[in-house]
């Protein structure tokens, strides 16, 4: 149990989505046998995504994954210990901006890559039509984590290398090989699409209030849970079942 | 007993009771024209017409006086990539109708749609119309850099 | 199953008493929880009851009028198993209607966007509330496995049992439940002569398990691939850490075959 939650990524699920349902909508099921009982569970769907910025539950990844389309495999360095989270600084090695530090504000695992607040940007061009040019934006392009930048020292703000250490009382810690401090996991990791901490989410109409959600209102009965549920409801019942064999 | 197992039936057993229903039914629009006091729902294909009656009585309170059901045939359809045949699953709709003093339409849920639009689009119409006030007045002085007028 | 319904559901009006504000969603408050989002409220219903019109009660099966033209409808999120727990059997069965009468609206609602071609607002409704019911099956199913082990030594559940298939191989077997025993059923006995030693068994087993090396032999030869290419991209990879990811791959034997070197010019120390 404490090993797993060693090796379990301290990376936060920013879009606060069930995993059930970003896979449901990724899914592309181009054909399926019928669920009879005289069919085997067969599938042909799509195996192999072309993860990108666009987050698999948006339109864009759909549309850059159509059915029927494919691209070529991107081969992706296997990382174990995911070690760049949303908050980070961070120092770029290379390209235009190399030298220059920026806080990390998106983070896309699936590609090992991170977006960098006002680094690495270009102009994009958005909404042209035959009569009108567009827009033009400015944007981020992703940087890859293994390659392109290293973290920043929080003693001197220069840039380091790090190794994943642990404390004395067992928590996993980046600590930096230059001076030896700790390098902090940012408290914007926490945060998600819907609250920046959880004691500050605003409790929609249709939640369960935290307090009702705590209260303890069980109460052990030697009794299964339609009995209880009989009792309570005033049903009486009189009949005991005939015995029938299991085989 | 998993609270998913249908037992057997016995003479004599006690009545069976289902204390955690996972029927589905929703209710949708019709695709002809019915009577005011009759609703469509689709709904699980296992239900019966009195599994329907009941779950519309007990649950919803909903008064029931008579229920008709049929299984729609899924559309199948021919994949424009791959030509697999691929057929949607069956739909058990049931058609459900009400005392004769009651009356239901299925209400229009995106008569304000288009408004809400209008707002979110109006920042890219406004920078289009900006962008035609800059052409008229350079119509007559081409070539003009954009600072040259206020 | 009619029969049985009806008098189950008299257990719906029971919902009406409303221990929940909500049903739908726990919010989000509290250190580790923001809270699960259940269904419509039960208050809600109890005060429809009173309405004559029927029109009313089959708007249960829409959203909130405010959220129809909405893009964004935000809710909680599913109920946790541990929350579940400390709920009583009462409050469970209420819960559960709400998640099903949540459930049914969901389902009305995203109909009627794909019928009109509209976006359905927030599609992640339907699988936390599908997860708060799997979470509360759970949980009943639990409490009454505690009761039946307590009671008779068994855990209730429907018997499991590993036996030979008709091919000789080993399946789980979910037993049936008959009113006979199997020493009287004699349709039943009749069709337990399974033999598997013909020679059409024996054909079908050697092609089965070709078919199983083959998958074994493609996985094993994807992943060495896999490492290949990932060796050829990052010569200065961690190979101890690779070796962690990839155990039935040779690393170092691949090494030292060409394919793993990258088209680059090794640098040389100046």
């Amino acid at each position: 149990m404490r090993i797993t939650q060693f090796l379990a990524s301290k990376l936060k699920n920013f879009s606060n989505l069930p995993k059930e349902y970003i896979e449901r909508s990724k899914k592309q099921v181009y054909w399926q046998t019928p669920k009879e009982a005289n069919y085997l569970p067969r599938t042909v769907e799509r195996k192999r995504y072309r993860y990108t910025t666009n987050r698999s539950w948006t339109g864009h990844f759909r549309q850059q994954n159509m059915p029927g389309t494919s691209r070529r495999k991107v081969f992706v360095e296997p990382i174990e210990d995911w070690s760049f989270f949303r908050g980070d600084r961070i120092e770029v090695l290379v390209g235009k901006d190399k030298g220059k530090q920026g806080i990390v504000t998106q983070v896309i695992p699936e590609r090992n890559w991170v977006i960098v607040e006002g680094i690495n940007w270009h102009y994009r061009r958005v909404g042209a039509e035959k009569e009108f040019p567009g827009i033009i934006i400015k944007s981020e392009s992703p940087l890859n984590v293994t390659k392109d930048i290293r973290l920043v020292d929080p003693s001197d703000l220069q840039g380091t290398d790090f190794e994943w250490r642990f404390t004395e009382e067992g928590e996993k810690v980046r600590v930096s090989m230059r001076s030896g401090r700790i390098i902090p996991i940012p408290e914007t990791n926490n945060q998600t699409y819907d609250y920046k901490t959880p004691n500050a989410y605003i409790e929609r109409e249709k939640d369960t209030t935290a307090a009702v959600v705590g209260e303890i209102t069980f109460q052990p009965k030697l009794a299964t849970f339609e009995m209880d549920i009989m009792e309570e409801m005033g049903i009486k019942e009189e009949r005991t079942p005939a015995k029938s064999y299991w085989y | 007993m998993s609270t998913r197992w249908y037992p057997i039936y016995q003479r004599g057993n006690p009545q069976l009771r289902v204390f955690l229903p996972n029927f589905w039914m929703k209710l949708v629009r019709p695709t002809e024209e019915q009577p005011a006091n009759v609703v469509t729902f689709a709904v699980s294909t296992q239900m019966t017409k009195h599994d329907v009656k009941n779950y519309l009585e007990k649950i919803y309170k909903i008064p029931v006086v008579d229920v008709r059901t049929r299984i729609a045939l899924g559309d199948t359809k021919r994949d424009q990539v791959y030509g697999y045949i691929t057929k949607n699953e069956d739909v058990k709709l049931a058609y459900v109708t009400m005392p004769k003093n009651e009356a239901f339409t299925f209400p229009d849920l995106f008569a304000n749609k288009a408004e809400k639009q209008e707002k979110d689009e109006k920042s890219m119409d406004e920078s289009k119309q900006g962008f035609r006030k800059f052409l008229d007045r350079n119509k007559k002085r081409p070539g003009t850099p954009g600072w040259y007028s206020i | 199953m009619s029969a049985t319904l009806i008098k189950c559901f008299n257990l719906a009006k029971a919902v009406g008493t409303g221990a929940f504000r909500n049903a739908l969603a726990t919010s989000h408050s509290q250190v580790a929880a923001w809270s699960p989002a259940t269904v419509g409220s039960l208050l809600k219903c109890g005060i429809h009851s009173n309405v004559p019109l029927q029109n009313e009660k089959l708007m249960e099966f829409f959203d909130d009028p405010k959220h129809w033209s909405e893009t964004e409808v935000k809710v909680g999120r599913a109920w946790r198993t541990d929350e579940l727990r400390i709920k009583s059997n009462k409050e469970l069965h209420q819960l559960w209607y709400i998640l099903l009468k949540e459930r049914n609206m969901l389902f009305t609602m995203e109909h009627e966007c794909n019928d009109k071609m509209e976006v359905f607002p927030n599609p992640e409704r339907i699988d936390k509330i599908k997860i708060s019911m799997e979470n509360l099956e759970t949980v009943v199913r639990e409490r009454n496995k505690a009761y039946h082990l307590l009671e008779t030594g068994e855990t209730g559940e429907r018997p499991q049992k590993q036996i030979h298939n008709a091919f000789g191989l080993r399946c789980n077997y979910k037993t049936i439940e008959h009113v006979l025993p199997p020493f009287m059923n004699t349709k039943w006995i009749k069709a337990q002569h399974n033999t598997y030693g013909g020679r059409a068994v024996h054909k079908f087993l050697l092609h089965y398990r070709e078919k199983l090396y083959n998958v074994k032999r493609k996985a094993k030869n994807r992943s060495r691939n896999e490492v290949m290419m990932t060796l050829r991209r990052n010569p200065n990879i961690d190979l101890q850490m690779l070796k962690r990811k990839y155990p039935d791959v040779d690393i170092d034997k691949l090494l030292s075959q060409d394919k793993t070197r990258g088209h680059y010019v090794t640098k040389v120390d100046a």
